[in-house]
């Protein structure tokens, strides 16, 4: 009876233990590719107009902290290429969004006005309508 | 009695399973239980490798021109509000005891007197208005620019305060509204955020030299690497007697005038 | 105890009624403020920093001045402080959440008021100043409800409250000295760049706070019947009288160092304030104004006929204002 307790005990905090690893080992995974190529951040890195940075359902949910993460490395680290996980390559910039969507002057405001969000990026920055 | 300790010790394991994963999730957004990290190549610049610092040559500063100050505040949509109180101005001439009030004033040549003196942001190597900030809205660049990061700066004017050359402006107002010959390459600011000249890191980027540099019909200006021995500011500075403004406070300024 | 504040006579409710005509004043005022910008405070780019600071300044002293009553009552069991302990403290109170307000409305950007929790930048002062502050006021707060609480019932207070008070001693000190700290770390602003700044705002503060106290007990006592006391009021004055006399040194150590060394940067300023600097002399009436009523007080409060109340009242007054403009 106190084998079969002792057992189940070491059941339970075996299973949490691998729970736990699992949780842990997952926290510091980066990426596949570990070396980076080396690029010159002088050079204006070119926009491939043919697809977006990532799939239109993560940019929709994520494109928040996307923009935040981009404002971060971009201003305050110096880090301004954005590699896609295709490989291709990217300003961390507002441009290289509007570069893209160019086409339609209402971009950001017709998903933003019917969800009602009112971000202040265009306290700023110049908006799809303020740019030719 | 075994079963209530099993029972607290379940309880308190999947808390904190549950308290470790989501602090996880919460803490490092590339862990997410959906599995959508986007790998970002991490290319941080080498801190204290390059540091700008930009060399005026006063004798060459023409009677009246301001090329130099027009181009600057043309690039960087800065507005014109045309009156004193309000103005923002990142780039501007001044007369001798202004730009130098703690070098000598007696007998001071009607020349150097009359000739004009640009005023600009020195980015310290080892800047006050840094040190004060409360929010890290302006900090200390890789490169030596004394960056304005206008996303977190609360608008308390702290940094304006601990300047002690002066080359810090408030919105005051809306700057849209005065802003009258607008571009769209670079943002504008908004109501409530300090801004000074950024060395125009933005132009520095796409390897240009900064906006001042490159209208001044005369030459004036030099900007390059202080770090680099043989750029050509150096080889200025070596061959020059040049001044610096309050260099007794110790903030280490990265702009030289030639007197 | 909330209910004690909702009973009272019409002059009562008359003063009530002034006092939301202020605020609602004012929450107008910054409205406009919000909307077109700081611009309508007057500043601008060669002033940035206005009545907003000075008013924050100020009251932070008063804030720190409540130690004046807690460190003789609490610590040396002073017991003519008896009554006018809990006034203090709430008193610090008030002043502290004033203080943190003028901090709010003078920020270009409040709702990025957080940033200063989210990005702690441990060198800047701003950020420590926030730290003390904030702690400085939950502490008196909790402490003189606490205190106040268990008088109203009749029962001696919890055990944590004293040394949360015995804490807040020390803090008070702090909070004025890192205010203070502000100023004078700045490399460029000769007027305050010196070690005598912190000395100078403790010493004003107290005075200034102390004289408060003397007429903020005065007008319980003639509104409300709630006397502290005649030995309580004299004992401050005292505090204050000496206090005072040590801002006064303190002042005067400033301009010997300035006027004596001849150094520009540190003469100017005191010139422009007192004396006027190439025409400009719009602070000149102030400044010896503050002075002038300072030593008014200080010549009636060395005087044995303080004890007339009306006397003390006014002269508490002229000791106060002008130990804000300073």
């Amino acid at each position: 009876m106190e084998v079969m307790m002792m057992s189940k005990k070491l059941l339970w905090i075996f299973a949490v233990t691998a729970m736990m690893l699992f949780a842990v080992l997952n926290v510091f995974r980066k990426g596949e590719a570990e070396t980076p190529p080396p690029l010159s951040v002088h050079k204006s890195v070119a926009i491939d107009s043919s697809k977006c940075i990532a799939p239109a359902s993560f940019m929709r949910a994520n494109h928040m902290q996307v923009l935040y993460e981009w404002r971060n490395s971009s201003v305050r680290t110096g880090n301004r290429v954005y590699i896609a996980s295709n490989g291709s390559k990217y300003e961390k910039s507002l441009n290289t969004c509007l570069g893209c969507h160019s086409n339609n002057r209402l971009f950001c405001f017709n998903c933003h006005s019917y969800a009602n969000v009112k971000p202040k990026c265009w306290n700023c920055h110049l908006s799809p309508m303020e740019t030719p | 009695m075994m079963n209530e300790q099993r029972r607290e010790f379940i309880k308190k394991t999947a808390l904190g399973v549950l308290v470790g994963l989501g602090a996880a999730s919460g803490l490092v957004p590339a862990f997410s239980l959906e599995k959508t990290v986007l790998p970002v190549w991490d290319e941080k610049p080498v801190p204290g490798k390059i540091r700008w610092g930009m060399l005026i040559d006063t004798r060459k500063c023409k009677e009246g021109c301001q090329q130099c100050a027009a181009a600057c505040h043309h690039a960087h949509n800065v507005p014109d509000f045309r009156n004193k109180k309000d103005e923002i101005k990142w780039l501007w001439q001044n007369p001798y005891q202004k730009v130098f009030p703690t070098a000598s004033q007696q007998f001071v040549s009607k020349e150097i007197q009359d000739r004009s003196y640009l005023a600009l942001c020195n980015h310290c190597a080892e800047s006050p208005c840094t040190k004060a900030c409360p929010t890290e809205a302006t900090f200390k660049r890789w490169d030596g620019i004394v960056a304005m990061d206008y996303h977190r700066c609360i608008g308390c004017r702290f940094c304006m305060a601990a300047c002690p050359y002066g080359s810090r402006s408030f919105n005051w107002q809306d700057p849209r509204t005065a802003i009258h010959d607008p571009v769209t390459t670079y943002p504008t600011r908004e109501q409530g955020v300090v801004e000074k000249c950024n060395f125009c890191s933005d132009r520095l980027v796409k390897g240009q030299q900064p906006a001042c540099t490159e209208a001044c019909p005369e030459q004036a200006l030099t900007f390059g690497d202080l770090n680099d021995p043989r750029s050509d500011i150096r080889l200025l500075l070596e061959a020059n007697e040049t001044m610096q403004r309050k260099p007794e406070l110790g903030t280490k300024p990265s702009v030289f005038y030639i007197i | 105890m909330i209910e004690k504040a909702l009973k009272g006579n019409r002059s009562y409710w008359i003063w009530i009624a002034f006092l939301i005509a202020v605020i609602a004043n004012g929450l107008s005022a910054y409205d406009q403020q919000r909307w077109f910008g700081l611009t309508v405070t007057g500043m601008g780019r060669d002033i940035s920093w206005g009545l907003y600071i000075a008013q924050f300044t100020f009251l932070v002293g008063v804030a720190a001045s409540a130690v004046m009553v807690v460190l003789p009552y609490y610590l040396h069991h002073q017991n003519e402080f008896a009554k006018t302990v809990i006034i203090g403290e709430f008193m610090a109170v008030s002043a502290t959440l004033m203080s943190m307000l003028f901090i709010l409305a003078d920020m270009g950007r409040p709702d990025r008021l957080l940033n200063i929790m989210l990005y702690p930048s441990p060198h800047s002062m701003v950020f420590w100043d926030l730290l003390v502050l904030s702690g400085y006021l939950l502490m008196n707060l909790v402490s003189s409800w606490a205190m106040l609480g268990a008088e109203r019932k009749g029962v001696p207070p919890k055990a944590w409250v004293k040394p949360l008070i015995y804490l807040s001693i020390p803090w008070a000190f702090s909070v004025h000295t890192v205010t203070a700290f502000l100023y004078a770390g700045m490399p460029g602003r000769h007027l305050w760049l010196t070690a005598v700044l912190a000395p100078r705002f403790l010493a004003s503060a107290f005075a200034a706070g102390t004289a408060l106290l003397i007429l903020v007990s005065l007008i319980l006592k003639r509104t409300t019947g709630f006397d502290t006391g005649n030995e309580a009021r004299t004992k401050l004055a005292v505090l204050a009288t000496y206090t005072g006399l040590a801002n006064f040194f303190f002042l005067g150590t400033e301009f010997f160092t300035a006027f004596y060394s001849n150094v520009p940067a540190h003469k100017e300023s005191l010139q422009y304030l007192f004396f006027g600097l190439e025409g400009k002399c719009q602070f000149v009436p102030l400044m010896w104004f503050s002075l002038i009523s300072r030593c008014g007080f200080h010549h009636r409060s060395s005087c044995p006929g303080i004890k007339k109340i009306n006397a003390m009242a006014c002269w508490c007054l002229f000791s106060s204002c002008p130990l804000h403009l300073d």
